[in-house]
């Protein structure tokens, strides 16, 4: 069995590591890029959301490159992605391929544990318990890594040093195969980035993200936004969402990440009382509370046409005039441009800036523009 | 007490029974029009520009009605059948008060009317309702009966086959009697699938069903359809977690099954999230060789009457070679 899932950011270092450890064999194609995308859009439905369409392209190379069976997440909610699963396997097997669908979440768990039985073999119990394990660590690993690039980012003396690790670091944790190995490296990598040549921190911008898991955590789609807004902009910016808290809180490895997203819902409540199925109340509440937690803009980013974040874009301004926070709304689909988000993320860190000195000038708030 | 009920979204299911709810409850109600271009332009000018036309109609709706109302009725939808497995409507129906809250700086007082089928029955969301206004219990149990037996007339005559716009005006008593013209018999005979609120708004879908009807063609719609009748059609397929798409889905099924409808158009709005998905599964899950051919047709706020129309002629056009192919 050749199992293969789709990408979503630094996510294929745990998939891979979970997958191997079973015993199968995972085939992890190469990070999407415009390719995929239009490979994807060419097959997908006009106006469903942009994850569909790259998922949908890097499910076709993983058949291209000899996987027999996909593996997606589904579930039963208000939000399309419950749906992405059933319906890009049936485009596949429309347009002529031939695999083996896991849908994790829609088939029963007896049904998906009989796919995958007969290709893990012997020492089940001692595989799934290693699997697991090494997942959690390789996942945090990646999350920390991940953390401490955009610490140094912006500060970095020489241009492109924080890359050249963060790169070094996800290429040995994907290739780390005992537990003790990714405690070694977190060790290291902590090290390596407290050790780079840094700037003074002073008067640094901080800019929160919020908005739609997929466009949030895959560099393809929200072209590079967070290196775009560090490393040329010199912002510190901090995404809301993180590979980590999508892959571990749905198996409840990490209790911290279930007190966070419950105060998260009880923070949105007041602007919506109801469940919509997406990442609503992260956005909310990472709006609602970014002044307190001392950001000075919030950029929220998401796909065309995703609904729960449509949703939260109608309700943002108001929250954003009322908190006195200036939010920059950004709507990725695939013909999003780099010189228009460059445009748009300079004239925003611009007006942070000017806000801040003159903030810091008067001594007092000033009232937004 | 003046309240108001936009006529979009939602309110073409539910508008007979909360006017009449309402009504018998002892206050004046005042329905919003429908949809006509300054209403479609005052929505798209507060909306945000990539949600679907039919939520910036209800936007329009409601500035209209912000105007020289009290208070403005808005249903949240959250679940509307209830089942094992969990059932949604769209996210934007769930919704739909907090956008409005938010989306205007000056409004009257909104009623919300929590529909969680799944939690709680239909009668206890109307007992919230009339409390929170200060009806008395025995009123609002004589107005709930009222509310019911006028809801029974509106589905009466939707099942007759009336499209919801012409039901909604026959039961405001602004309708012609006897049966609409798209009823009477055609050479060729077409069925609409979409939601209500497309299909009775026929500035969004730009009337297209009398330009069907123009061709020579009768028109079903899917609003005509009674829920039991048509459930089993789907019965093959995974359950669905969206009930008015799983209504929408059988009443594909139910048509392109029927061997007196020469074709099916699935009518819906773009940037529709649920549709998007619908129609795949329409497209590649449902429909089998030899059935009936399908068009789907979206609309948004730039749609005009000639595409809709030239759209129209061409698909009755294109049936009736294949009937007389056949023939």
């Amino acid at each position: 069995m050749k199992l293969a899932f789709p990408h979503m950011g630094n996510a294929y270092i745990p998939l891979r590591a979970v997958v191997n450890q079973l015993g199968i064999e995972a085939v992890v194609t190469e990070k999407p890029n415009r390719r995929t995308l239009q490979k994807g859009a060419l097959h997908s439905p006009e106006f469903v959301c942009l994850p569909f369409k790259v998922t949908l392209g890097d499910c076709m190379n993983a058949l291209e490159k000899g996987a027999d069976t996909l593996a997606m997440v589904c579930g039963m909610w208000a939000c399309r992605f419950g749906y992405y699963g059933r319906v890009q396997h049936l485009i596949l097997r429309d347009i002529g391929y031939d695999f083996e669908s896991v849908l994790i979440g829609r088939e029963e768990p007896g049904e998906i544990w009989r796919k995958l039985r007969p290709a893990i073999g012997k020492n089940v119990a001692r595989k799934v318990a290693g699997a697991l394990a090494l997942f959690r660590s390789k996942a945090s690993a990646v999350e920390l890594v991940e953390a401490l690039a955009r610490k140094t980012r912006p500060y970095e003396q020489e241009r492109g040093s924080t890359d050249g690790l963060l790169e070094l670091y996800l290429h040995h944790l994907d290739k780390a195969s005992s537990q003790r190995r990714v405690w070694e490296l977190k060790r290291e990598a902590r090290q390596a980035f407290g050790s780079l040549p840094m700037q003074d921190k002073n008067g640094t911008i901080r800019v929160r993200i919020v908005g739609e898991l997929y466009v949030l955590l895959e560099p393809t789609l929200n072209l590079d936004l967070v290196r775009r807004l560090e490393s040329s902009l010199g912002v510190e910016a901090q995404p809301v969402l993180s590979t980590y808290r999508w892959l571990i809180s749905p198996l409840w490895l990490d209790p911290s990440l279930h007190i966070y997203s419950s105060r998260a819902r009880r923070l949105t409540r007041a602007y919506l009382p109801y469940v919509l199925g997406g990442e609503e109340h992260m956005t909310i509440a990472g709006v609602v509370s970014a002044r307190e937690d001392g950001f000075d803009g919030v950029i929220h980013a998401y796909p065309l046409t995703c609904m729960p974040e449509n949703i939260c874009r109608t309700i943002l301004p108001d929250i954003s005039s009322r908190t006195d926070l200036p939010l920059l709304s950004l709507c990725f689909d695939e013909h999003t441009s780099a010189a228009g988000l460059d445009a748009r993320l300079e004239a925003f860190v611009d007006m942070l800036r000017a806000r801040k000195e003159k903030r810091v000038l008067h001594g007092v708030i000033q009232a937004s523009m | 007490m003046r309240i108001g009920l936009p006529r979009a979204l939602m309110l073409y299911r539910y508008s007979p029974f909360l006017k009449t709810f309402l009504e018998e409850c002892g206050f004046e109600v005042y329905s919003s029009p429908p949809t006509n271009l300054s209403i479609l332009r005052a929505g798209t000018a507060v909306c945000i520009d990539d949600i679907c036309v039919a939520v910036k109609v209800f936007f329009g709706h409601v500035a209209y009605l912000a105007k020289d109302v009290d208070a403005i009725l808005i249903p949240r939808m959250v679940s509307v059948e209830k089942s094992k497995h969990p059932t949604f409507t769209c996210p934007k129906l769930i919704a739909a008060p907090d956008m409005i809250r938010h989306s205007f700086p000056h409004l009257p007082t909104l009623l919300e009317f929590t529909v969680d089928l799944q939690k709680v029955p239909w009668w206890w969301a109307c007992i919230r309702l009339g409390k929170h206004l200060g009806v008395p219990m025995w009123r609002m149990v004589r107005a709930y009966i009222a509310a019911v037996l006028e809801d029974r007339r509106y589905e009466r005559l939707l099942h007759s086959g009336l499209f919801p716009d012409d039901a909604m005006a026959r039961l405001e008593g602004n309708g012609t009697s006897g049966p609409p013209s798209y009823l009477h018999e055609g050479d060729i005979s077409v069925a609409i699938v979409g939601h209500p609120y497309l299909l009775g708004d026929s500035l969004l879908n730009q009337r297209l069903v009398h330009w069907l009807q123009a061709s020579g063609a009768r028109v079903y719609g899917s609003t005509m359809l009674n829920g039991e009748d048509v459930e089993k059609e789907i019965a093959h397929l995974l359950p669905l977690s969206w009930s008015y798409e799983r209504e929408l889905l059988e009443a594909a099924a139910y048509f392109l099954n029927r061997r007196d409808v020469d074709g099916v158009i699935y009518l819906t709005s773009f940037g529709c999230g649920p549709d998007s998905i619908m129609m795949e599964i329409v497209r590649r899950e449902l429909r089998k060789e030899g059935d009936p051919p399908l068009l789907e047709l979206v609309l948004d706020e730039h749609s005009v009457e000639s595409g809709i129309r030239t759209r129209a002629e061409a698909f009755v056009d294109l049936l009736r070679h294949q009937k007389s192919k056949a023939g």
